[in-house]
């Protein structure tokens, strides 16, 4: 006899299609987008007569070329590079702030506690589109005078300012793996001497792994992905932003503009791949002690 | 709470001062001047001794250009023009010499705009911006371009040798704003091989076209026997969108306006757009036109369905000639390829965008290109408040010598645009400067040569400047779409409209009234289009 629930097989099967029915329009819209970075022409459709195999968008891609007959070279590597910066940018602010400051909600009772959190979830709640006037005001009042600096402050800006919107989440979710982790284990450390910090960072960050790298994740895919901010604030391309101003409809050669699509996927095909079983963890709020 | 009170208070007062701070004028501290004189040489090397006193060794500039792949003459024109003006400092033994920092060029004009509105504020938007001349006014009224009226005033001889209707768009409230770039016409394409299997007559159709004698019923006459005759699918394929503003040449067709220049509104003239969205239904309903073209693919269906003679009719733009040989939209054989000039000359007759009516006028469209100076040009440069008026004139310098008529030639042969010098216009007709051309034998900047070396290949070749040659009268003709700043909402309206009525979900009638409804609905748009007109009665499509 099991010791665990289990559920009938007959069931199972049914929500795996399911599932599998769900997912297939994007299965389908990420299938198309690779093979037609690898076609003369797009395939937009299942009929396999309009797939002419080339490598040539790939070439034309890494050598910085947006049309295969266009005289301008772009440095795609440099474009990567930008999204990267920031993506790994939001990734560690996010999650740094995170970690403390879920840390600090989940162990320390101070004056307005309760408020805090209710504010974090209420923060949550504003869409990044709803308070970019607010934000752009601030980016104008901080403008460096010097343009030698305007390149680094608007990463910075950026940054800071796409991680704001990660924040408040993150830190819900800190706690929530905090929450997870029996008190004894801290109190061990403290009786033995340690600060508070040194609690934190060598007993409790190592016990909550699992859903650091997992906070870490999801801000480095809304840096990646973001496109409203990073358009807004950061002064170089990324590959969001070098990907909308270059489909044209009409004189794009598209083909080429899916092979840049799907080096943008990428991350985010890898990451949700070889991380879901954390992501699971950190959807169900915790993991076990 | 009073305190937390008081703070909030004190917060928005804070705010609102400092975003009355942001973007106010500033203070013009420009000291040192150069008077322009309207000689080429001698302004410039009076402005590099100028920059040599100042201790100004490099001047950075950049340029940002939008448009179709072929077109990157948009920005690589800034790129020659500083190297032919560093030639004339090195020459004459001064010290300075024009860096140009970034090229940055996109495939959308809409979104490098965007882009231009956004940055040039913060100070991070290009020195030189070439779009399109229909947002002239609005960056002009912003303040975010330099206006150079006074400067222009120095070299009318070369303003003289542009296309006046060009000039005439590059103004903003009677003051010069850019040099025009390039523009472009709209010709009707005929597919010859279509026309002979039905015995449509070509010989001499552009000149009945001229005189308004071959107008839109006789295209849906032998659009309408081409299909029945199986000659081809369809009878007639046209743009769509509302960005691309083709459709529109119908109500110029139709002795229609767009503007009225006494009050500055848009008009909505209710006859012409009537009898435009009658002519779309009629095609439609006769299966003559795709019902829904409007959201067909330009690569998978517009433009084979074109090149590979599945249309009689074709409303086009000048720059489809090298793009049919350009990109690979030919798969009859199998594997997609782009056509060979000699193809396209066998295959397409070109003519105007006829008349709607017997005795009107035939009309073409276009929508130049304009250089315009970012009004903050040259700041990243040392000195520049001493300098300003020195970085200004050197700008336009720029844009003047970037104008130069074998420069704006390249850019017309190798993206088929149309010339907007009448010295340029000359030059693309001479075979021994195509010859040239096409080796690169030429005195361009090296980089620019690498950078345009397979364009050149794909496209220079003596029936390409032919063509050119042959559809610059349409410029007589040419009609601009209106540069109000309201007139993409209308856009937008027209082309819901035209969808509508193609898929036949709405009759002529009932799309003007729509278009009417939606303009009124619109508290700006009602305040800025005027209603003309109604629509008539017992008028008749297509015409005995």
């Amino acid at each position: 006899m099991k010791d665990v629930e289990t559920r009938p097989k007959r069931y199972e099967r049914v929500i795996i299609l399911a599932l599998l029915l769900a997912s297939l329009p994007l299965i389908l819209g990420f299938s198309l987008l690779t093979i037609s970075s690898l076609s003369t022409n797009m395939v937009t459709n299942l009929d396999p007569d309009s797939f002419h195999s080339t490598l040539e968008n790939w070439i034309n891609l890494f050598k910085g070329k947006i049309a295969t007959t266009g005289g301008i070279r772009v440095n795609i590597w440099r474009i990567t590079l930008n999204t990267l910066v920031v993506a790994l940018g939001v990734a560690g602010v996010v999650t740094g702030i995170s970690a403390l400051a879920g840390y600090s909600l989940s162990r320390i009772d101070f004056r307005g506690r309760k408020i805090l959190m209710v504010l974090l979830l209420i923060l949550h709640a504003f869409p990044g589109v709803a308070l970019i006037v607010g934000v752009y005001l601030l980016y104008r009042l901080t403008f460096p005078q010097s343009h030698d600096l305007v390149g680094l402050y608007s990463f910075i800006y950026v940054i800071l300012a796409r991680a704001a919107l990660e924040i408040p989440m993150s830190i819900w979710l800190m706690k929530g793996f905090f929450d997870t982790i029996p008190w004894e284990f801290e109190w061990s450390g403290i009786i033995d001497g340690a600060s508070r910090i040194t609690v934190w960072r060598k007993i409790m960050l190592p016990l909550i792994k699992p859903g650091v790298l997992a906070v870490a994740l999801f801000a480095f895919l809304a840096g990646w992905q973001d496109i409203i901010y990073v358009r807004t604030f950061l002064i170089h391309p990324t590959l969001a932003t070098f990907i909308e101003a270059n489909i044209e409809a009409e004189y794009s050669h598209m083909p080429l503009i899916a092979a840049a699509g799907t080096v943008y996927l990428l991350p985010t095909i890898i990451f949700f791949i070889t991380a879901q079983q954390l992501l699971l963890q950190s959807y169900s709020g915790g993991i076990k002690g | 709470m009073r305190t937390a009170a008081v703070w909030l208070i004190a917060l928005v007062i804070l705010g609102v001062v400092a975003s009355g701070c942001i973007g106010g004028e500033e203070a013009n501290t420009s000291k040192v001047d150069v008077q322009l004189s309207g000689d080429f040489t001698k302004d410039v090397l009076e402005i590099g001794k100028v920059l040599e006193q100042n201790g100004v060794k490099e001047v950075k500039f950049s340029a940002w250009g939008s448009g179709d792949p072929n077109s990157v003459m948009r920005v690589y024109g800034i790129v020659e023009a500083a190297r032919r003006i560093n030639k004339i400092w090195a020459d004459n033994g001064i010290d300075v010499k024009i860096t140009i920092t970034e090229t940055h060029y996109v495939a959308s004009f809409q979104d490098a705009y965007e882009e231009y509105l956004s940055k040039q504020p913060l100070g991070q938007a290009g020195d030189f911006f070439v779009n399109s001349y229909a947002f002239l006014p609005t960056l002009a009224d912003e303040g975010y371009i330099l206006e150079i009226t006074d400067y222009a005033t120095a070299y009318q001889s070369v303003i003289d040798d542009f296309y006046p209707s060009l000039i005439e768009a590059s103004k903003f409230k009677g003051k010069l704003y850019g040099l025009p770039q390039d523009t472009e016409a709209r010709p009707l394409y005929i597919r010859k091989d279509v026309a002979q299997k039905i015995g449509f007559d070509l010989t001499d159709l552009d000149e009945k076209v001229k005189n308004g004698e071959f107008t839109w019923s006789d295209v849906y006459y032998w659009a309408k026997k081409a299909k029945e005759e199986g000659a081809a699918e369809w009878g007639l394929i046209h743009r769509k969108g509302s960005a691309h503003p083709d459709l529109i040449q119908f109500i110029f067709a139709f002795g229609g306006k767009l503007y009225n220049p006494n009050n500055g509104k848009l008009v909505l003239d209710v006859p012409a757009v009537y009898k435009w969205l009658y002519v779309e239904w009629k095609f439609a309903r006769d299966g003559l036109l795709p019902e829904d073209i409007m959201s067909w693919d330009w690569a998978k269906q517009i433009h084979p369905a074109v090149v590979e003679g599945r249309t009689l009719f074709d409303i086009g733009g000048t720059w489809y000639w090298t793009e049919w040989q350009t990109k690979q939209y030919y798969a009859k054989d199998g594997t997609p390829r782009g056509l060979k000039p000699e193809e396209v000359k066998e295959w397409f007759y070109y003519t105007l965008f006829p008349a709607g009516e017997k005795g009107g006028e035939p009309v073409t469209l276009s929508q130049p290109f304009v250089w315009m100076i970012n009004s903050k040009a040259g700041q990243l440069n040392p000195k520049y408040d001493e300098l300003k008026d020195v970085y200004h004139k050197l700008a336009f310098l720029m844009i003047i010598k970037a104008s130069d008529p074998d420069i704006n030639a390249i850019h017309s042969v190798i993206s088929s645009h149309l010339p907007v010098r009448k010295a340029a216009a000359e030059l693309i007709k001479d075979e021994k400067w195509l010859n040239d051309l096409k080796s690169l034998n030429i005195d361009l900047d090296e980089k620019v040569k690498d950078n345009i070396r397979e364009i050149v290949q794909a496209t220079v070749h003596p029936i390409n400047a032919q063509f050119l040659a042959d559809v610059s009268y349409m410029l007589e003709y040419t009609h601009l779409a209106p540069a109000h700043p309201k007139y993409p909402a209308l856009a937008d309206i027209f082309k819901e409209a035209v969808d509508k009525t193609l898929r036949g979900e709405m009759t002529p009638e009932e799309a003007v009234n729509y278009i009417i409804q939606k303009v009124k609905a619109d508290p700006e748009l009602a305040q800025n289009v005027e209603i003309q007109g109604e629509v008539p009665k017992d008028w008749k499509f297509p015409q005995e």
